[in-house]
């Protein structure tokens, strides 16, 4: 790994700098959250937006967009948080966007599901 | 010109080739096993021909075909059926009910059969999950090795699918970046270096391919990471949250038959008529019918057309199953057109290359080809620019192991699949040994050989060996002879025997000959390697 900080890139942009010393603790520390985030938290995210998707997107006419078009879109989520969270200068913000991006869509599907819950339950109360 | 700050730029440089770095070698098996599977369905129509070419898989007789074949089947398995053409144009019936495995993933189990479709005979019959009837198949068991392969690198689900997917997103990443770092796009289409530096001719030829290859890399990418997660990750995802996890629930709202259920028995409608009927509805033709209920009053049979002329979305046709009444036209998702199902449908065709017959196919074959190109000597000229370097150099090994390594240990099923085929053995389960074995012989003479140079064209040589003896291989193994098959039109068989002889001659050819830029390139990493 010693090798992708050695390697390109330019000087604000400490991911892959090959201005700054590899031993800097905070170079370090900044790779690796820039690591993350554009790796394992994007993706993440992509899943969260997928699935709050289905949630808000319009329906259309024959109903099924808002199921359909989140999963085939998937790879365009994905590529368009990827290079946003590869590419802003500002680390803190870009951990801010696809942070908060992540809550809503979180908060987006847990209130879904509570409400389902809740509806089955009140039918489930019905029904006996 | 795309213009970026020299900052930028150089980050997307940088990605571009990391992207390509960390997975280029699986990138270029996924490829690689892609362009064979363009013409997988024709592997199969080669290596496993009728013994006369089908003018019409669905003629009539195709109803008492089905009809005879549903008596002997188990009543419980009558909850859903499809049948379609698959290799030598054998019409394959799988007749099943949906339930879940330990692990509570989906699956289907039944009954499958293959018939003659010349003479409405059943050829062989199989039982047991979806996985067990695919195990026992022989007719398709070549073109569905190299499938397998590229869907999943043969791991099991869910795994595979989503490694795929992963390295779906790189090559998205690779081909995005691309379009930004090789900024002077037109220029770059057509220039190459011949009698400046050596390297430089080498980076050339990657970025002359790599550049008229971006839109369809960038094509391929998308739609095969779509794919991959659509199936292993999507849809599970978000019926999770949607439906509660129910799956056959989501699949039937966005497919949007209505689920009304009538479990009443009904007589089962004459298929034949309902063909007919399709058939004289649309000039598209007709390639995959399913039945929902096979003898109930809510059953339903949908008809899926191939791609009109010229267009890349066709509707399908719904019938009553127990009427053969005509209930209506709809596309493959939802019963009206929409966005999300245009999408959808999209998806297939520019992946497969399969919306203009073999013109199409041909033409995905060939930018597949030069995405593989690509991929490699990508990889080779960043371990030719880090050769000082001793960890890259095992690179520089690997990448002439799975470069030159993988297409001799994909030629190499065949001579275990023809013979054992010949014997009525099972032959999935020895391919596979067979191709693992060709892939550590290899690995030796990869990292075994000093000279990599040597090893490439060793590697190269055998592969075009392997292909070259694939003809007599067939013919040996009690294959239609070329008379014979000129005779009967199965001009599958005759096509792809010439393509394998000249593919092999062409190997043959060029590790025989020492390319000029190749040649300077090994050389130099040859230096460096030995050093």
């Amino acid at each position: 790994m010693k090798m992708i900080l050695k390697y390109n890139s330019g000087p604000s942009l400490p991911l892959l700098s090959p201005a700054v010393s590899t031993s800097d603790p905070a170079v370090r520390r900044r790779f690796w959250s820039r690591f993350a985030l554009a790796g394992p938290v994007v993706f993440l995210c992509a899943a969260l937006v997928m699935c709050g998707g289905a949630l808000w997107l319009p329906k259309g006419a024959a109903q099924i967009d808002n199921l359909v078009m989140p999963i085939v879109l998937f790879p365009a989520i994905w590529a368009g948080l990827f290079f946003y969270a590869y590419l802003d200068r500002s680390l803190a913000r870009a951990w801010a966007v696809i942070g908060g991006l992540s809550l809503v869509h979180l908060a987006v599907i847990g209130l879904y599901v509570m409400q389902t819950m809740q509806a089955a339950k009140a039918a489930g109360a019905g029904a006996s | 010109m795309i213009k970026l700050s020299q900052e930028r730029n150089k980050s997307l440089l940088a990605v571009h080739g990391w992207s390509a770095v960390f997975l280029g070698l699986l990138l270029y098996a996924v490829i690689l096993t892609g362009v064979a599977s363009v013409f997988a369905k024709e592997l199969g129509d080669w290596s496993s021909p009728l013994a006369q070419p089908v003018a019409d898989s669905f003629r009539p007789g195709t109803d008492r075909m089905l009809r005879e074949f549903a008596a002997t089947v188990d009543p419980q398995y009558h909850e859903e059926m499809f049948v379609f053409p698959r290799a030598g144009d054998r019409l394959y019936a799988f007749f099943h009910k949906h339930e879940t495995d330990e692990d509570g993933k989906p699956r289907e189990r039944g009954v499958a059969a293959e018939f003659d479709p010349n003479t409405q005979t059943l050829i062989e019959r199989r039982e047991g999950t979806d996985e067990d009837v695919d195990a026992g198949d022989r007719a398709n068991a070549l073109g569905d090795f190299m499938v397998e392969l590229h869907v999943r690198l043969h791991l099991p689900n869910p795994w595979g699918l989503l490694l795929t997917g992963v390295l779906g997103l790189a090559m998205l990443v690779a081909a995005i970046t691309g379009f930004v770092v090789h900024r002077h796009l037109i220029k770059e289409l057509f220039t190459l270096r011949r009698h400046k530096e050596k390297l430089l001719s080498a980076r050339d030829t990657h970025v002359i391919a790599g550049t008229w290859n971006l839109p369809f890399a960038f094509i391929l990418a998308f739609t095969g990471s779509y794919f991959s997660f659509g199936s292993a990750f999507g849809i599970p995802a978000v019926a999770m949250v949607v439906f509660g996890g129910d799956q056959e629930k989501m699949i039937e709202t966005v497919i949007g038959n209505p689920p009304k259920e009538d479990k009443t028995p009904a007589p089962v409608a004459d298929f034949d008529r309902m063909i007919a009927d399709v058939r004289g509805r649309t000039d598209a033709a007709l390639n995959f019918i399913t039945v929902q209920h096979w003898g109930r009053a809510d059953s339903l049979v949908t008809m899926f057309m191939q791609y009109p002329e010229g267009k890349l979305l066709g509707p399908t046709y719904v019938y009553s199953g127990a009427t053969g009444e005509f209930r209506y036209a709809k596309p493959s998702l939802g019963l009206q057109p929409s966005t999300g199902g245009a999408l959808f449908e999209l998806m297939g065709p520019l992946h497969f290359g399969n919306f203009a017959g073999v013109f199409s196919k041909a033409a995905w074959f060939a930018l597949g080809f030069a995405g593989a190109y690509v991929t490699i000597t990508g990889l080779m000229l960043w371990t030719l620019r880090r050769r000082e370097q001793r960890g890259w150099r095992h690179l520089a090994r690997a990448t002439v192991w799975v470069g030159y390594g993988l297409p001799l240990a994909l030629a190499a099923p065949a001579y275990a699949f023809f013979p054992l085929r010949a014997a009525g053995e099972l032959v999935h389960g020895p391919m596979m040994t067979v191709f693992l074995l060709v892939a550590v012989a290899a690995a030796g003479i990869a990292w075994g050989l000093r000279s990599l140079t040597l090893a490439r064209r060793i590697l190269l040589g055998l592969t075009g060996l392997a292909l070259l003896l694939l003809p007599a291989l067939r013919l040996l193994s009690g294959g239609a002879g070329w008379p014979l098959a000129f005779d009967s039109g199965l001009h599958t068989v005759l096509a792809l025997d010439i393509a394998f002889a000249v593919g092999g001659l062409l190997c043959l050819l060029s590790a025989s000959r020492r390319h000029a830029v190749n040649a300077a390139a090994d050389e130099e990493l040859d230096a460096a390697v030995e050093a």
